[in-house]
Protein backbone atom coordinates (compact mmCIF):
# COMPACT_ATOMS: atom_id res chain seq x y z
CA UNK A 1 0.00 0.00 0.00
CA UNK A 2 1.58 3.59 -1.10
CA UNK A 3 1.68 6.27 1.66
CA UNK A 4 -0.53 8.82 1.08
CA UNK A 5 -0.08 12.84 0.94
CA UNK A 6 3.97 12.57 0.06
CA UNK A 7 3.86 14.94 -2.61
CA UNK A 8 -0.17 16.26 -2.59
CA UNK A 9 -1.09 18.37 -0.11
CA UNK A 10 -3.25 16.91 2.38
CA UNK A 11 -6.94 18.82 2.43
CA UNK A 12 -7.52 19.27 5.71
CA UNK A 13 -4.12 20.18 7.06
CA UNK A 14 -2.67 21.83 4.06
CA UNK A 15 0.79 19.86 4.08
CA UNK A 16 2.19 16.84 3.10
CA UNK A 17 1.83 14.32 6.12
CA UNK A 18 5.71 14.24 6.47
CA UNK A 19 5.89 18.07 7.33
CA UNK A 20 3.23 17.73 10.01
CA UNK A 21 5.12 14.49 10.91
CA UNK A 22 8.68 16.72 11.31
CA UNK A 23 6.82 19.70 13.28
CA UNK A 24 4.88 16.68 16.08
CA UNK A 25 8.53 15.39 16.68
CA UNK A 26 10.22 18.96 16.97
CA UNK A 27 7.43 19.71 19.42
CA UNK A 28 8.56 16.75 21.23
CA UNK A 29 12.03 17.54 20.95
CA UNK A 30 11.40 21.18 22.39
CA UNK A 31 9.88 19.59 25.79
CA UNK A 32 13.07 16.66 25.91
CA UNK A 33 15.87 19.49 26.10
CA UNK A 34 13.17 22.02 27.52
CA UNK A 35 13.19 19.37 30.51
CA UNK A 36 17.25 19.67 30.80
CA UNK A 37 17.32 23.54 30.33
CA UNK A 38 14.79 23.30 33.15
CA UNK A 39 17.28 20.79 35.31
CA UNK A 40 19.92 23.47 34.14
CA UNK A 41 18.27 26.55 35.96
CA UNK A 42 17.16 23.96 38.76
CA UNK A 43 21.15 23.45 39.20
CA UNK A 44 22.26 26.64 38.82
CA UNK A 45 19.60 28.79 41.41
CA UNK A 46 20.47 25.97 43.51
CA UNK A 47 24.47 26.35 43.69
CA UNK A 48 25.62 28.77 46.21
CA UNK A 49 28.47 29.86 43.54
CA UNK A 50 28.27 29.33 39.32
CA UNK A 51 29.98 27.76 37.80
CA UNK A 52 31.27 25.62 41.01
CA UNK A 53 34.91 26.45 42.61
CA UNK A 54 37.40 24.38 40.82
CA UNK A 55 35.37 23.28 37.95
CA UNK A 56 36.84 22.92 34.44
CA UNK A 57 36.95 26.24 32.08
CA UNK A 58 35.21 25.70 29.24
CA UNK A 59 36.67 26.64 25.94
CA UNK A 60 35.23 29.95 24.37
CA UNK A 61 37.19 30.42 21.21
CA UNK A 62 36.53 26.48 20.51
CA UNK A 63 32.91 27.31 21.08
CA UNK A 64 32.47 29.93 19.45
CA UNK A 65 34.12 28.22 16.22
CA UNK A 66 31.75 25.35 16.46
CA UNK A 67 28.80 28.36 16.64
CA UNK A 68 29.59 29.74 13.23
CA UNK A 69 30.65 26.14 11.72
CA UNK A 70 26.85 25.17 12.76
CA UNK A 71 25.29 28.67 11.78
CA UNK A 72 27.02 28.15 8.23
CA UNK A 73 26.20 24.14 8.16
CA UNK A 74 22.45 25.32 8.42
CA UNK A 75 22.61 28.04 5.42
CA UNK A 76 23.96 25.51 3.30
CA UNK A 77 21.25 23.10 4.56
CA UNK A 78 18.34 25.12 3.15
CA UNK A 79 20.64 26.04 0.35
CA UNK A 80 20.70 22.59 -0.72
CA UNK A 81 16.49 22.60 -0.60
CA UNK A 82 17.00 25.73 -2.73
CA UNK A 83 18.63 24.32 -4.96
CA UNK A 84 16.34 21.41 -5.68
CA UNK A 85 13.24 23.70 -5.81
CA UNK A 86 15.74 25.63 -8.91
CA UNK A 87 16.04 22.50 -10.45
CA UNK A 88 19.77 22.31 -10.17
CA UNK A 89 21.28 18.84 -8.63
CA UNK A 90 24.45 19.59 -9.20
CA UNK A 91 24.22 22.35 -6.94
CA UNK A 92 22.19 20.53 -4.18
CA UNK A 93 25.01 18.06 -4.13
CA UNK A 94 27.66 20.34 -3.42
CA UNK A 95 25.43 22.27 -0.43
CA UNK A 96 24.66 18.87 0.75
CA UNK A 97 28.17 17.49 0.89
CA UNK A 98 29.19 20.76 2.32
CA UNK A 99 26.47 20.20 5.11
CA UNK A 100 27.96 16.78 6.11
CA UNK A 101 31.73 18.64 6.18
CA UNK A 102 30.68 21.12 8.76
CA UNK A 103 28.58 18.71 11.01
CA UNK A 104 31.84 16.88 10.64
CA UNK A 105 34.12 19.66 11.75
CA UNK A 106 31.38 20.29 14.60
CA UNK A 107 31.98 17.03 15.83
CA UNK A 108 35.83 17.36 15.62
CA UNK A 109 35.75 20.25 17.28
CA UNK A 110 33.75 18.76 20.36
CA UNK A 111 36.32 16.07 20.41
CA UNK A 112 38.73 17.91 21.09
CA UNK A 113 37.28 19.73 23.63
CA UNK A 114 35.99 16.84 25.19
CA UNK A 115 39.01 15.03 25.35
CA UNK A 116 40.86 17.95 26.59
CA UNK A 117 38.29 18.40 29.62
CA UNK A 118 38.19 14.48 30.13
CA UNK A 119 42.52 14.27 30.33
CA UNK A 120 42.53 16.18 33.39
CA UNK A 121 40.00 14.48 35.17
CA UNK A 122 36.97 16.82 34.46
CA UNK A 123 34.00 14.14 34.43
CA UNK A 124 30.48 14.45 34.41
CA UNK A 125 30.61 12.87 38.44
CA UNK A 126 33.36 16.18 39.25
CA UNK A 127 30.34 18.52 39.92
CA UNK A 128 26.87 19.63 39.05
CA UNK A 129 28.29 22.19 36.09
CA UNK A 130 30.07 19.35 34.50
CA UNK A 131 27.17 16.83 35.07
CA UNK A 132 24.89 19.23 33.17
CA UNK A 133 27.11 20.47 30.16
CA UNK A 134 28.20 16.60 29.76
CA UNK A 135 24.53 15.57 29.35
CA UNK A 136 23.38 18.52 27.19
CA UNK A 137 25.89 18.67 25.17
CA UNK A 138 26.00 14.82 24.62
CA UNK A 139 22.41 14.63 23.94
CA UNK A 140 23.13 17.57 21.14
CA UNK A 141 25.93 15.34 19.84
CA UNK A 142 24.11 12.94 19.58
CA UNK A 143 21.05 14.77 17.39
CA UNK A 144 24.47 16.32 14.97
CA UNK A 145 25.31 11.99 14.72
CA UNK A 146 21.45 11.26 13.74
CA UNK A 147 21.25 14.17 11.07
CA UNK A 148 24.41 13.50 9.69
CA UNK A 149 23.32 9.83 9.08
CA UNK A 150 20.14 10.66 7.67
CA UNK A 151 21.94 13.66 5.27
CA UNK A 152 24.47 11.33 4.53
CA UNK A 153 21.77 8.90 3.21
CA UNK A 154 20.03 11.23 1.05
CA UNK A 155 23.13 12.83 -0.14
CA UNK A 156 24.09 9.53 -1.82
CA UNK A 157 22.28 6.63 -1.98
CA UNK A 158 18.73 8.61 -1.31
CA UNK A 159 19.13 10.96 -3.96
CA UNK A 160 18.34 8.10 -6.73
CA UNK A 161 14.59 9.36 -6.08
CA UNK A 162 15.86 13.26 -7.28
CA UNK A 163 14.83 10.53 -11.47
CA UNK A 164 11.96 8.95 -10.15
CA UNK A 165 10.30 11.49 -7.97
CA UNK A 166 11.91 14.79 -7.77
CA UNK A 167 9.12 16.57 -6.06
CA UNK A 168 8.86 13.50 -3.46
CA UNK A 169 12.66 13.96 -2.73
CA UNK A 170 12.73 17.70 -2.43
CA UNK A 171 10.03 16.82 0.31
CA UNK A 172 12.23 14.46 2.15
CA UNK A 173 15.33 17.35 1.60
CA UNK A 174 13.39 19.82 3.00
CA UNK A 175 12.01 17.75 6.61
CA UNK A 176 15.79 17.06 6.84
CA UNK A 177 16.24 20.91 6.93
CA UNK A 178 13.62 21.38 9.38
CA UNK A 179 15.15 18.78 11.34
CA UNK A 180 18.69 20.12 11.26
CA UNK A 181 17.75 23.98 11.77
CA UNK A 182 16.07 22.82 15.09
CA UNK A 183 19.51 21.11 15.84
CA UNK A 184 21.00 24.61 15.20
CA UNK A 185 18.93 26.64 17.41
CA UNK A 186 19.51 24.19 20.16
CA UNK A 187 22.78 25.07 19.98
CA UNK A 188 22.22 28.70 19.36
CA UNK A 189 20.75 28.32 23.17
CA UNK A 190 23.23 26.13 24.54
CA UNK A 191 26.19 28.35 23.67
CA UNK A 192 25.57 31.57 25.97
CA UNK A 193 23.58 29.34 28.58
CA UNK A 194 26.71 26.96 29.09
CA UNK A 195 29.84 29.10 27.84
CA UNK A 196 29.36 32.48 28.11
CA UNK A 197 27.04 33.51 31.11
CA UNK B 1 6.73 28.04 -5.37
CA UNK B 2 8.29 30.09 -8.47
CA UNK B 3 11.98 30.35 -9.91
CA UNK B 4 12.24 34.40 -9.08
CA UNK B 5 10.25 33.44 -5.99
CA UNK B 6 13.43 30.81 -4.55
CA UNK B 7 15.83 33.47 -5.95
CA UNK B 8 14.43 35.95 -3.30
CA UNK B 9 13.92 33.38 -0.75
CA UNK B 10 18.07 33.03 -1.64
CA UNK B 11 18.80 36.57 -0.99
CA UNK B 12 17.49 36.77 2.54
CA UNK B 13 19.08 33.48 3.60
CA UNK B 14 22.46 35.49 3.15
CA UNK B 15 21.28 38.56 4.55
CA UNK B 16 20.06 36.05 7.33
CA UNK B 17 23.59 34.56 7.63
CA UNK B 18 25.59 37.60 7.86
CA UNK B 19 23.21 38.77 10.78
CA UNK B 20 23.61 35.56 12.63
CA UNK B 21 27.54 35.86 11.97
CA UNK B 22 27.19 39.40 13.78
CA UNK B 23 24.87 38.64 16.58
CA UNK B 24 27.03 35.87 17.74
CA UNK B 25 30.06 37.75 18.00
CA UNK B 26 27.91 40.36 19.66
CA UNK B 27 26.96 37.76 22.10
CA UNK B 28 30.94 36.85 22.64
CA UNK B 29 30.99 40.20 22.99
CA UNK B 30 28.41 41.29 25.49
CA UNK B 31 29.64 38.22 28.26
CA UNK B 32 33.26 40.36 28.76
CA UNK B 33 30.90 43.25 29.19
CA UNK B 34 30.38 44.48 32.74
CA UNK B 35 26.28 44.15 32.90
CA UNK B 36 26.80 43.55 37.06
CA UNK B 37 23.91 45.59 39.01
CA UNK B 38 25.69 44.34 42.24
CA UNK B 39 29.07 42.37 42.80
CA UNK B 40 28.32 38.59 41.68
CA UNK B 41 24.49 39.75 40.48
CA UNK B 42 25.05 38.23 36.86
CA UNK B 43 20.70 39.40 36.12
CA UNK B 44 21.76 42.10 33.43
CA UNK B 45 24.24 40.05 31.47
CA UNK B 46 21.94 36.77 31.07
CA UNK B 47 19.30 39.09 30.11
CA UNK B 48 21.46 40.24 27.34
CA UNK B 49 23.00 37.00 26.23
CA UNK B 50 19.42 35.02 26.62
CA UNK B 51 18.09 38.23 24.06
CA UNK B 52 20.43 37.89 21.69
CA UNK B 53 20.17 34.41 21.68
CA UNK B 54 16.20 34.59 20.74
CA UNK B 55 16.94 37.56 18.01
CA UNK B 56 18.47 34.71 16.31
CA UNK B 57 16.61 31.36 17.54
CA UNK B 58 14.07 33.20 15.90
CA UNK B 59 15.90 34.39 12.83
CA UNK B 60 16.45 30.42 12.36
CA UNK B 61 12.70 29.62 13.05
CA UNK B 62 10.90 32.19 10.82
CA UNK B 63 13.72 32.19 8.12
CA UNK B 64 15.49 28.49 7.63
CA UNK B 65 12.26 26.74 9.23
CA UNK B 66 9.76 29.11 7.36
CA UNK B 67 7.87 30.17 10.10
CA UNK B 68 6.87 33.53 8.83
CA UNK B 69 4.71 31.54 6.59
CA UNK B 70 3.30 28.42 7.65
CA UNK B 71 -0.13 26.49 8.15
CA UNK B 72 -2.31 27.16 10.83
CA UNK B 73 -1.76 23.52 12.17
CA UNK B 74 1.10 23.82 12.71
CA UNK B 75 1.49 27.25 14.54
CA UNK B 76 -1.12 25.50 17.08
CA UNK B 77 1.17 22.60 17.53
CA UNK B 78 4.23 24.74 18.10
CA UNK B 79 1.66 27.40 20.28
CA UNK B 80 0.56 24.38 22.48
CA UNK B 81 4.59 23.34 23.01
CA UNK B 82 5.74 26.88 24.03
CA UNK B 83 3.07 26.67 27.07
CA UNK B 84 4.46 23.39 27.83
CA UNK B 85 7.71 24.75 27.41
CA UNK B 86 6.87 27.95 29.91
CA UNK B 87 5.40 25.48 32.58
CA UNK B 88 8.65 23.26 32.17
CA UNK B 89 10.74 26.28 32.57
CA UNK B 90 9.01 27.72 35.32
CA UNK B 91 9.41 24.64 37.33
CA UNK B 92 12.73 25.57 39.45
CA UNK B 93 10.78 28.79 40.07
CA UNK B 94 9.21 26.93 42.92
CA UNK B 95 12.12 25.45 44.15
CA UNK B 96 11.57 28.43 47.13
CA UNK B 97 8.38 26.37 47.83
CA UNK B 98 10.41 23.29 48.47
CA UNK B 99 11.32 21.81 52.10
CA UNK B 100 12.66 18.79 51.10
CA UNK B 101 16.27 19.46 52.18
CA UNK B 102 16.18 22.37 53.71
CA UNK B 103 18.84 22.33 56.45
CA UNK B 104 16.93 25.23 57.74
CA UNK B 105 13.56 23.88 58.66
CA UNK B 106 12.80 23.95 62.07
CA UNK B 107 10.40 22.01 62.27
CA UNK B 108 11.91 18.28 63.41
CA UNK B 109 11.21 15.95 60.66
CA UNK B 110 7.62 13.78 61.71
CA UNK B 111 8.56 10.33 63.78
CA UNK B 112 7.44 7.36 61.74
CA UNK B 113 5.00 5.19 64.62
CA UNK B 114 5.14 1.43 64.58
CA UNK B 115 8.46 0.71 63.25
CA UNK B 116 10.25 -2.22 64.44
CA UNK B 117 13.67 -1.53 66.47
Amino acid sequence: MQIPYNEELRPDTGLYNAKLGIWIFLASEVMLFGGLFSAYIMLRVGAPVWPPLGTAQLNIPMATFNTVVLITSSVTMVMAWASLKMNNFGKFKMYMGLTLLFSAMFLVVKYFEYSAKLSHGFTPAHDTFLAIYYTMTGLHVLHIIGGMLVNGYLWMPGSKMWESNPERFTNRIEVAGLYWHFVDLVWIFLFPSLYLL
Amino acid sequence: MSHDDIQHHVKTYIKVFMALMVLTLLTVYASYVDFDLAPGFKAGAIFVGLFIATVKGALVATQFMHLNNEKKIIYWVLGLTIVFFTVCLSIPVLWDSNLIGDTNFEQSPPKIEGGHH
